[in-house]
């Protein structure tokens, strides 16, 4: 019985009081932390795109910030040139990219293992390449500058608190999302593919589609933070969309554990908060933060919640058969 | 059913002079054999004599170099691994391939979403069905919710082909099911085997533990090299001279 | 065809060969691309710069000294970022790369601060060829220079007890520990020659590009598409790519455009890898298991 009761706080209690803290975060925070906060959710929408491609299909992308881009791009192109309202623009874009990584899926995922994953980095460089040099879409160097905040119906969302509110409702339908997905028929195909492919296919997984749809679905995901982040920052640069921000979604994810949806938050928020903390040692905060991934990786290469699920685990077994020896 | 003969019945899986090399190596040659529905039919043979391969190119993850492989009068030899599983040819592994980092109901639903993806109706029987399947295989009371890792290897096995007959495949081709087992968990496979004869699927068997094959296979083909060298009923085989010397020829250079 | 071009082209391919070389030197060894690989480069130049600009040691010296630098420095890397996690999964090894790549970015800025510098050259001066192409004799220096050095390596690595103790390594650590081959020294030692060679490029390129500490990921990313364009794991497949990758820099930036350089290399790379993914001039397809 008590058993159960641990179960039911870490399943319900914990994170409806997280969620509840959550909500409460305009309260207590200063615009510029607010700020700081809202990228990082924004970030963990890409994060999750790679728990997708990565956690689940076992596909490793670089490519993960030229998606991020190609929402953007084409949110402010939405908005600005065919005068969509944000909203429309935020799913259209969302969808556009997911049509846009499906297709590309289909090419890319003929090649095996790590050849996808060199494609991706090709992906990634050649995406930059075009936002730089695309002058008539893009706005080449210069970017696009002075897109309109996002708003809803008539109402303009423009206040930091406010915005926060939009982009978290959106990760946590996202959140939510990927745990249906988890229990899906497509996401079990996807881990199949990962922990086996051979004896996936064996089980009637085509690999080739149900691939592509994973990146789909990831590219759907970094749409929608791209569309977030154009009507947030109001700004795009080519110089934002870049293979290190893929990276880092790698290291967030790496460092939280590539295995749920709580560990890659766990992983965005500790790097984006290491990285605000750092700051103020200004001229040392790149070196330290390096350092920083290397010592985390060093101690917890599974990850922290990946290391956090297996102390868990071991708890359970624990208290599991201390019971059966009592009885 | 079981009184009319083979001659009558059509059968369900045709192998017709299949062949495959690996380099010099011929690992299989002119393999020829019919399954019909319901049957247990045991392929037999030393250390790499090509038992495997075999399966491996029912299932498509080898191509054939030549001959062809009939799945209800249709040649399947072009067909991709997965539209192979869809029309109903579900294997097992020597090891068995599970989703290592999920939990058991995970592993088993593959089975359901393969039935899915094969348009099989009776979805509601699915509960009633993986109960009948989890007893026959002795799993009856294990945490569905556990991972795969709190399984014995025995188990795991045990799980594969309870996946595989969840998705009501045609044919079941099932490598080396007993290997590793002991006696208590060999009867379970005795009992899953039982289930999908039952069902009229055709089981392709192969395996080294001799008692097993000879005393449920109602036929059986012998491979040594990459060759047939015999097929028959069991007790024809275990009369058969080339079968004897095959066999101990190769275990004697194997104790060696 | 323009013989400046072909020159240049050729000279700094065969340096993204150096790098490429030593890429796959250490994916060989290991199984896990190296991503710090491009900052080897950088930090072999500033080596290189200290010990010829601050120190004011001849050139020829400075660049000796500062490769065999470069290979304690690889020792050390290997020591601090793959050791530690060589039973890990790959993506944890990745990552820690990616993290050392950051320190030794940063820790150069912290040393030698955020203003380009360069090194002397080797040879100075240059030559006209065939009427009207100028040619450095930098630029020949260096293609001399590498052309020596990869067929030292070569030779080291066929030839020689060292070499085959690595080679052995590279393809069962287990089996080779079995034998009596101390596997750490022998990893150690693919490191620290991997570093040699990068960093030895990072020397000869200062003269004619400058250095700063953000170069590394430019020079990795090409090396990369050099290994995967040539033919992926194969070391002489590192070289051709090195020297494609360095042609089609050196014609597309003058005959397409500039901006479009990295990317044409990108899209020739994604292309290769679509018709043949085992690179031009690989075999066959090589998985280490």
């Amino acid at each position: 019985m008590k058993q159960l009761n641990y179960k039911f706080v870490i399943k319900y209690i914990l994170p409806g009081l997280f969620l509840a803290f959550c909500l409460a975060i305009p309260g207590f925070t200063s615009g510029y932390m607010l700020r700081v906060l809202n990228i990082a959710l924004i970030t963990y929408l890409c994060v999750l795109s790679l728990y997708v491609i990565l956690g689940m299909c076992g596909q490793n992308s670089f490519a993960q910030a030229g998606l991020w881009g190609v929402g953007a791009y084409m949110a402010a192109n939405f908005v600005m040139k065919m005068g969509a309202p944000p909203l429309a623009a935020l799913l259209l874009s969302s969808l556009g990219t997911a049509v846009f990584a499906f297709v590309l899926g289909f090419a890319f995922f003929r090649l095996r293992q790590y050849y996808f994953t060199f494609a991706s980095v090709g992906l990634m460089a050649i995406l930059n390449g075009l936002f730089m040099n695309w002058n008539e879409v893009t706005g080449g160097a210069l970017g696009i500058t002075n897109i309109p905040s996002f708003s809803i119906g008539g109402a303009i969302i423009k206040s930091e608190p406010g915005n926060f509110y939009v982009i978290f409702f959106i990760c946590l339908a996202a959140f939510f999302l990927m745990k249906v997905l988890f229990n899906s028929a497509l996401g079990r195909s996807f881990m199949a593919i990962r922990d086996n492919e051979i004896a996936a296919n064996c089980l009637g997984v085509n690999s080739l589609l149900t691939k592509s749809i994973a990146f789909g679905i990831s590219g759907a995901l970094c749409g929608a933070a791209g569309a977030l982040y154009a009507f947030l920052a109001g700004y795009l640069s080519y110089q934002t969309f870049t293979f290190q921000q893929s990276t880092m979604y790698l290291i967030m994810i790496m460092l939280g554990g590539t295995m749920s949806p709580s560990g890659a938050l766990i992983g965005t928020l500790i790097i984006s908060l290491l990285q605000e903390w750092v700051r103020p040692l200004q001229n040392y905060m790149q070196f330290i933060y390096g350092a920083g991934i290397m010592i985390l990786m060093i101690v917890q290469p599974e990850g922290i919640f990946g290391g956090g699920k297996a102390i868990y685990d071991k708890y359970l077994k624990h208290s599991k058969t201390a019971r059966t020896e009592a009885d | 059913m079981t009184s009319i003969s083979n001659t009558q019945k059509q059968p369900v899986l045709k192998l017709i002079n299949v062949c495959k090399r690996f380099g010099g190596v011929v690992a299989a040659n002119e393999i020829s054999f019919e399954l019909y529905a319901g049957e247990i039919f045991g392929l037999i043979g030393p250390n790499g004599s090509g038992k495997t391969t075999l399966i491996n190119l029912i299932t498509g993850i080898y191509s054939v170099d030549s001959g062809s492989i009939v799945l209800d009068g249709k040649n399947i030899v072009r067909m991709p691994i997965h539209n192979r599983a869809r029309v109903g040819i579900v294997r097992t592994f020597q090891h068995p391939r599970l989703l290592g980092r999920c939990d058991i109901r995970a592993n088993i639903s593959l089975g359901k979403d393969l039935a899915d993806k094969r348009k099989i109706p009776d979805t509601d029987k699915y509960q009633e069905r993986m109960g009948v399947l989890l007893e026959a295989a002795g799993l009856t009371n294990v945490d569905l919710s556990d991972s795969i890792e709190k399984l014995s290897y025995g188990q795991q096995k045990m799980l594969e082909i309870v996946r595989a007959l969840l998705s009501k495949p045609k044919v079941l081709l099932l490598d080396e099911p007993a290997a590793g087992l002991n006696r208590k968990e060999m009867s379970y496979i005795i009992n899953l085997i039982d289930f999908a004869v039952k069902e009229d699927i055709c089981v392709l068997l192969i395996e080294h533990a001799m008692d097993l094959v000879m005393s449920i296979c109602q036929r059986l083909t012998v491979l040594n090299f990459g060759q047939q060298i015999a097929s028959g009923i069991p007790s024809e085989i275990q009369e058969n001279p080339a079968v004897i010397k095959a066999y101990l020829g190769g275990s004697r250079n194997a104790e060696n | 065809m323009n013989l400046q071009l072909l020159v240049s082209g050729v000279s700094t391919g065969v340096v993204y060969g150096l790098i490429a070389m030593g890429m796959v030197l250490i994916f060989r060894a290991v199984g896990v691309m190296n991503f710090a690989q491009g900052e080897f480069l950088m930090f072999g130049g500033y080596l290189c710069y200290t010990l010829n600009r601050l120190l004011h040691l001849p050139i020829g010296l400075s660049l000796i000294l500062a490769s065999l630098l470069m290979g304690a420095v690889g020792v050390i890397f290997m020591r601090t970022s793959y050791w530690p996690l060589r039973n890990a999964q790959a993506r944890a090894i990745i990552v820690s790369a990616m993290g050392a790549s950051i320190v030794l970015k940063e820790g150069a800025r912290l040393i030698w601060g955020s203003i380009p510098v360069t090194v002397e050259r080797v040879v100075n001066g240059s030559t006209t060829l065939a009427g009207s192409a100028v040619v450095q004799w930098q630029y020949v220096a260096i293609i001399v220079i590498s052309a020596m050095i990869m067929a030292l390596v070569y030779l080291l690595l066929e030839k020689t007890f060292i070499g085959h103790i690595m080679q052995a390594t590279a393809q069962d650590q287990y089996m080779a520990s079995l034998v009596g081959i101390p596997v750490i020294m022998s990893i150690g030692l693919t490191f620290a020659l991997s570093a040699f060679l990068t960093g030895i490029g990072g020397g000869l390129l200062a003269p004619l590009f400058f250095l700063n500490n953000t170069m590394g990921a430019t020079a990795g990313a090409k090396a990369f598409a050099a290994i995967v364009i040539g033919g992926f794991g194969s070391v002489q497949g590192a070289i051709i790519g090195g020297l494609i990758v360095g042609l089609v820099e050196a014609f597309g930036g003058a005959y397409i455009s500039t901006t479009y350089q990295l990317v044409l290399i990108y899209v020739m790379l994604v292309l290769v890898l679509m018709f043949r993914p085992q690179g031009i001039f690989g075999g066959k397809i090589q998985e280490k298991a």
